[in-house]
Order: structure tokens, then sequence, then C-alpha cells
């Protein structure tokens, strides 16, 4: 992890990302208008990113693809309660109870 | 007489109230998730401020701790904050006329909730002054709900075990993000290739596979949209 000066600026770049997309068309007025094909493929980006960021962490274990590791089971059940209930704390309390469970208790 | 910026201001906030509560569980989960990695609680709080977007705080954790290179991450923040450019694109004629610090303050301030709640209201009305009342009252109280709850995570995380694998809160807030989104079948495809592909790539130079495996995901949703809706009956 980067430290001080450049950490700084990390959190600086990631930030104006914020403010340039949030502020693409509010800061241009209505000079600009966003193509239709162009507004229907963005909406498959927040989708197509969080899963990218997602699934490699839940699959991979320990640098190799592994079908069966903690992590991809602890996952699967916060999926399953995700979809099951509304209570925005159960996906966390259940999903890192199992983790700490099964790498703790079970030493897997 | 009430102004009109007071009335759009007290209709902001009670349309916004019930969602605010919501936020609750978000702004903690971020606090602890940047402290795992081991931001300090001024570092922390320091993103918290500057970036102001759980989703790209969330998703660029585990990019900053591995020390991935400074463009992967902007670009991953970049893409996951693209949607907000669609709600940028229908909210700009009602902050046509305003003075710049005003529109920056706005887009800075403009998130998710807010857009959901209020954006129908907004482009309806007609007088600016509760329009703007409108927007900004329950959009500086997001934001002051998000620092107060995200700072009670980030000091709450000091009392927690170093060993409890905390960072498994980022990738478990990253997974409960996306499912809701699952509902339409280009969404499923998009996630599902964008996820692949970001495993079967991930040995590219340049950690580029998170990249490629976004854009392949943004790619098969759309052209699944075309697919399906060419087969539809009009």
């Amino acid at each position: 992890m980067s430290e001080g000066i450049w950490l700084w600026l990390t959190l600086l770049a990631i930030g104006s990302t914020t403010v340039l997309t949030r502020g693409s068309f509010i800061l241009l007025g209505e000079k600009g208008r966003l193509p239709p094909a162009l507004q229907r493929a963005l909406r498959y980006a927040p989708a197509a990113a969080l899963s990218a960021l997602v699934v490699p962490d839940l699959l991979i274990d320990g640098g190799e693809v592994s079908p069966f590791n903690p992590k991809l089971a602890a996952g699967l059940v916060v999926i399953a309660v995700a979809l099951r209930w509304r209570n925005p704390w159960l996906p966390f309390l259940l999903g890192m109870g199992l983790l700490l469970l099964m790498r703790k208790g079970l030493g897997w | 007489m009430e102004s009109a910026f007071r009335r759009g201001a007290r209709e902001g906030l009670r349309d916004f109230l019930p969602l605010s509560v919501g936020l609750v569980p978000w702004a903690m989960v971020t606090g602890i998730a940047m402290r795992s990695i081991g931001l300090s609680p001024l570092e922390a709080m320091g993103m918290n401020v500057l970036v102001y977007a759980g989703t790209a705080q969330l998703g660029t954790l585990p990019l900053i701790a591995s020390g991935a290179p400074l463009w992967l991450i902007f670009a991953t923040a970049m893409v996951l904050n693209l949607r907000f450019v669609i709600f940028s694109a229908a909210l700009a004629p009602v902050f046509h006329g305003h003075p710049l610090m005003r529109r920056l303050a706005s887009s800075y301030l403009l998130v998710d909730g807010l857009f959901a709640v209020g954006a129908d209201k907004l482009i309806k009305a007609d007088d600016p002054h509760w329009r703007w009342g409108y927007y900004i009252a329950p959009s500086v109280y997001c934001w002051l709900v998000w620092q107060c709850c995200t700072l009670v995570g980030v000091l709450g995380a000091s009392v927690m075990p170093r060993d409890w694998s905390l960072e498994f809160m980022t990738t478990i807030a990253l997974t409960v993000m996306v499912i809701p989104m699952l509902r339409e079948r280009p969404m499923w495809l998009a996630a599902l290739v964008g996820g692949l592909g970001a495993v079967l790539l991930r040995d590219l130079p340049l950690r580029m596979g998170l990249i490629v495996g976004i854009a392949l995901g943004i790619g098969a949703g759309f052209l699944a949209e075309r697919a399906l809706s060419g087969r539809a009956p009009r």
C-alpha cells in the first residue's frame, strides 16, 4: 500500500471521479446530451464492475481458483441471506460469523 | 409567508428521511472496511470526505491494499461512478442558470438515494427556489449522516481484533450491492461476464484483467439487451 503523500494523491484521484461523473452534465449545463446508446450501455457498468471485483475475491484462494474455500462458502451464504431478507445488518453478521467460524473454529 | 426555498427544503427532507435510515449500516461498514486495509482514522475520514461515494470507496479499497497502480485505481473508481453521468444528465436542467459554485457543490453531493427519491419532483417543479431547497437540504443532511456514521465505524474498528479478517466486510458489501441489480437478464450477463472475465484474465500484465473484464461485461449486457428487445413482439 502506498503511504503518506502518495496515499493522499490516490484518494484525491478517486475523489476526482466523484465530481467528474456527478458534475459531468450539471457543470456543462444544457450544452451536452448523452447519446441514448451510450446511456443504455452505461447502465451495465456498476453490475459488471462490482462483479469483477467480487468474483475473483470469492473464487481465488491463495493464488489459485478454488471452488471450495471459506470465503466462497461465506459469500454464498451472504447471497442467500440478501436474497431472502431485507435486513441490512444480517449479511454482514452471518457472513463474518461464518468466515470466522470456519477460519478460527475449524482452522480452514 | 414561508419562502419557496424553505417549503422545498421541508418537503425534500420529508421525502428523504425514511431512506436515510438505510445509510447507517453502510456508512459504518465503510468506516470499518477503510480501517481494515490499514488506513489511519484521519486517512479514512479524509477518503470519506474527498470521495463521498460508498461504492467507489469500497471498490477501490482492495486495490489500494494490494498496491495496484494509480491508473487502475482511478479507472476502477471511474467505472464504479459512471452511473452518475446518467443522473447528472437527467438533473442538468434543474440547475440551469445556477452559479458555478452551487452547481459544483450540487455535483459533489449527488447520491443514488436522493436521485431515486427526488429526481421526478425536481424535474417537474417550476420554481427554481423551491427546487434548490428540495435538492440541497436533504443532500446536506445525507452528507452529515454519512460522515457521522462512518466516523462511528472508523473509531469502532479500533477496538475490533486485528485478526478477524475484517477486509471480508468489503467483499460482503460489494456482493450485497450487486444483488438487487440482477433483476433483468442482461444485467445478469453483464455481471457474469465481468466476474468470470476478471478471474480468467487475472494474469494479464498491469492488472489489465479487471478493466478488460468490466468492459467485456458492459458489452455483453448491452448486446444481450439489444438481442432480447429485437426478439420481443412490438
